[in-house]
């Protein structure tokens, strides 16, 4: 099990960089937007984002491993399309209701259900399930594999590693002002219409 | 500039400033154009930017001669880069690099970073080139840092001569332009990180309305037709935007450069600052900023943002005089009378930086294309 761990670790190692371009153009909005000044709180949304992506990787583990079980080694077409247009829609969504926040449905107003302020999880699920290269040769491995305890561990290492990549995106936080947010929202917007397109464009 | 002098004292004035910014212009036009074509069509250059030296400073009026400059520089980039791409009149180029692109730059910033660090990995030394192109924009960002979109962009221009045209606004531009005002900074960062992971110029993909060419398009059918989409919608607003609300539209809302020029122009010492005790809260330099980069605060007075480009419009518009060019938002201590008190300005600092700079660049182009035109006309088309 351990040697599993360490493969995915290289893996992610060799390949991180991918992971971060990918997570990016999501998570850096998204902090610029929902960030403060207080280093704590952004890193708060930070492992949120982690813990949303680590539950994904957790699920395709499960799914990729018992699909190698059953001895089918593809994955379904639309679901890159779909994943995309997931969290295009739900980033613009945000920023939209965001942006307009004095009048729009703010799903962030005071008084809703804690469960729905889990946004940067949620965020990192969808991001999670956005099949980069690397996360797609991992992938193969685990149908190889066809065990689900190997698969965890896999890609339990699989996303450490590729989380070193990702963190670099607090060191900007610590500078997020009224402004930056205003600038984070429509990014936001920007990133959410361009996944949505891309989605679109991959299911049709 | 002190506008109480008499003509005489005006005129002395205005002709040592245009002779200060005609000599290096004319030596460093030379030198540029000279490498391919006669150096006569750079002394025509450098006495188009001396006359326009000595109108701005015999005038007072900044704004109005710097756009018959910026214009022309920009027809002249038109003319020589971009048309020659149609017609076999003019030569492709007459120099053997083009300038590059100055928009893609801020976009791009990250890829090249990674490219670099690449580069360096694997030690392929000779790949550090482009790195002039950061000096040279460090040097610009130094010298004139926001005054870059007013007095030299060659796209800029375009934008600027066209808001010019009408006579007033057909469409009014109301206070809610600033509450998306910061779209091209949001814009640049969106594109420095799209273009990171898909490892594209993702702005000149989809959003350059200054491509004239199809090469840059997608091979697939949808995606080309959204990217042409795009470019249409860009066009608009750089040609129909200015024509129709009197504001640079593309320049303040679609140019993700103009805002890596606003953050990093903070650097730069000059500024235009208003005088609260002389502002009466009227507006006009409001209405006249071709960029919107000037909103009334609570209490009536104006407030310059960081996306102004000391273009000098709202200097001729306050009916008060309450705004001027600043050091850091200081004026120089005044040195004397006379020449002195009329030259050392910060008003005339930044106008001989920004209109040498912006002539000296130019001159990769303006020579070249003046060359184009007399050869057009001679051979009759």
């Amino acid at each position: 099990m351990p040697a599993l761990f360490s493969e995915g670790f290289l893996l992610g190692l060799s390949t991180g960089f991918y992971c971060l371009v990918s997570c990016l153009p999501l998570l850096a909005p998204y902090l610029l937007a929902e960030g403060s000044t207080a280093w704590r709180f952004n890193f708060g949304i930070f492992l949120e984002f982690l813990a949303g992506r680590f539950l994904a990787y957790m699920l395709f583990a499960l799914l990729a491993s018992l699909a190698g079980q059953a001895g089918r080694g593809a994955l379904p077409g639309w679901l890159l399309p779909l994943s995309m247009l997931l969290c295009g829609l739900w980033m613009t969504g945000l920023a939209a209701f965001r942006v307009s926040a004095g009048s729009g449905p703010c799903p962030l107003k005071g008084g809703v259900n804690p469960f729905f302020k889990r946004l940067p999880l949620l965020l990192g699920f969808v991001t999670g399930i956005n099949i980069c290269p690397p996360f797609a040769a991992g992938f193969l491995r685990l149908l190889e594999l066809a065990d689900i305890l190997k698969g965890f561990a896999y890609f339990g290492g699989f996303f450490a590693a590729t989380s070193i990549f990702i963190s670099p995106v607090m060191l900007g936080t610590p500078w997020v002002g009224a402004r930056v947010k205003e600038i984070g929202r429509l990014t936001l917007l920007l990133a959410g219409l361009w996944y949505t397109v891309l989605g679109i464009r991959g299911l049709l | 500039m002190d506008t109480a002098a008499t003509p005489k004292q005006r005129g002395v004035a205005a002709g040592i400033f245009s002779a200060l910014v005609f000599l290096p212009v004319l030596f460093l036009s030379s030198l540029i154009a000279g490498r391919e074509i006669s150096r006569f069509y750079a002394l025509a250059w450098a006495l188009f930017a001396a006359g326009t030296a000595f109108a701005i400073s015999y005038t007072g009026r900044v704004s109005f001669y710097r756009r018959i400059f910026f214009s022309v520089s920009a027809l002249a980039f038109l003319l020589h880069f971009k048309f020659a791409l149609f017609g076999a009149s003019f030569e492709a180029s007459s120099f053997k690099a083009a300038p590059f692109c100055h928009i893609a730059m801020a976009p791009y910033f990250l890829d090249y970073l990674y490219q670099q660090y690449l580069a360096f990995m694997s030690g392929g030394w000779r790949l550090w080139g482009p790195l002039t192109l950061g000096a040279a924009w460090l040097f610009i960002t130094l010298a004139i840092g926001r005054g870059w979109c007013s007095w030299a962009c060659f796209y800029g221009g375009i934008d600027d001569g066209l808001s010019a045209l009408p006579g007033r606004p057909l469409l009014k531009i109301g206070n809610w332009v600033f509450k998306v005002r910061d779209l091209p900074a949001a814009l640049l960062v969106f594109l420095l990180l799209a273009s990171l992971a898909y490892m594209l110029p993702v702005y000149c993909l989809w959003l350059c309305p200054f491509k004239f060419g199809e090469s840059f398009f997608d091979g697939d059918p949808g995606i080309r037709r959204v990217q042409y989409g795009l470019m249409t919608f860009a066009l608009g607003a750089l040609v129909l935007g200015p024509l129709l609300t009197k504001k640079r539209i593309f320049c303040s809302f679609l140019c993700p450069f103009a805002a890596w020029q606003a953050f990093w122009g903070r650097f730069n010492p000059f500024r235009i600052s208003a005088e609260a005790e002389k502002c009466n809260g009227c507006l006009r330099c409001a209405d006249s900023c071709p960029m919107s980069a000037i909103k009334c605060v609570p209490g009536g007075k104006a407030e310059i943002l960081a996306y102004c480009n000391l273009c000098g419009q709202c200097l001729d518009a306050c009916p008060q005089s309450g705004l001027r060019y600043t050091l850091f938002g200081s004026v120089l201590p005044a040195a004397g009378g006379g020449l002195a008190a009329r030259l050392f300005t910060a008003e005339s600092f930044f106008v001989f930086s920004a209109l040498t700079l912006g002539a000296v660049f130019s001159s990769l182009w303006a020579p070249a294309a003046l060359r184009d035109l007399i050869k057009l006309l001679t051979s009759g088309g």
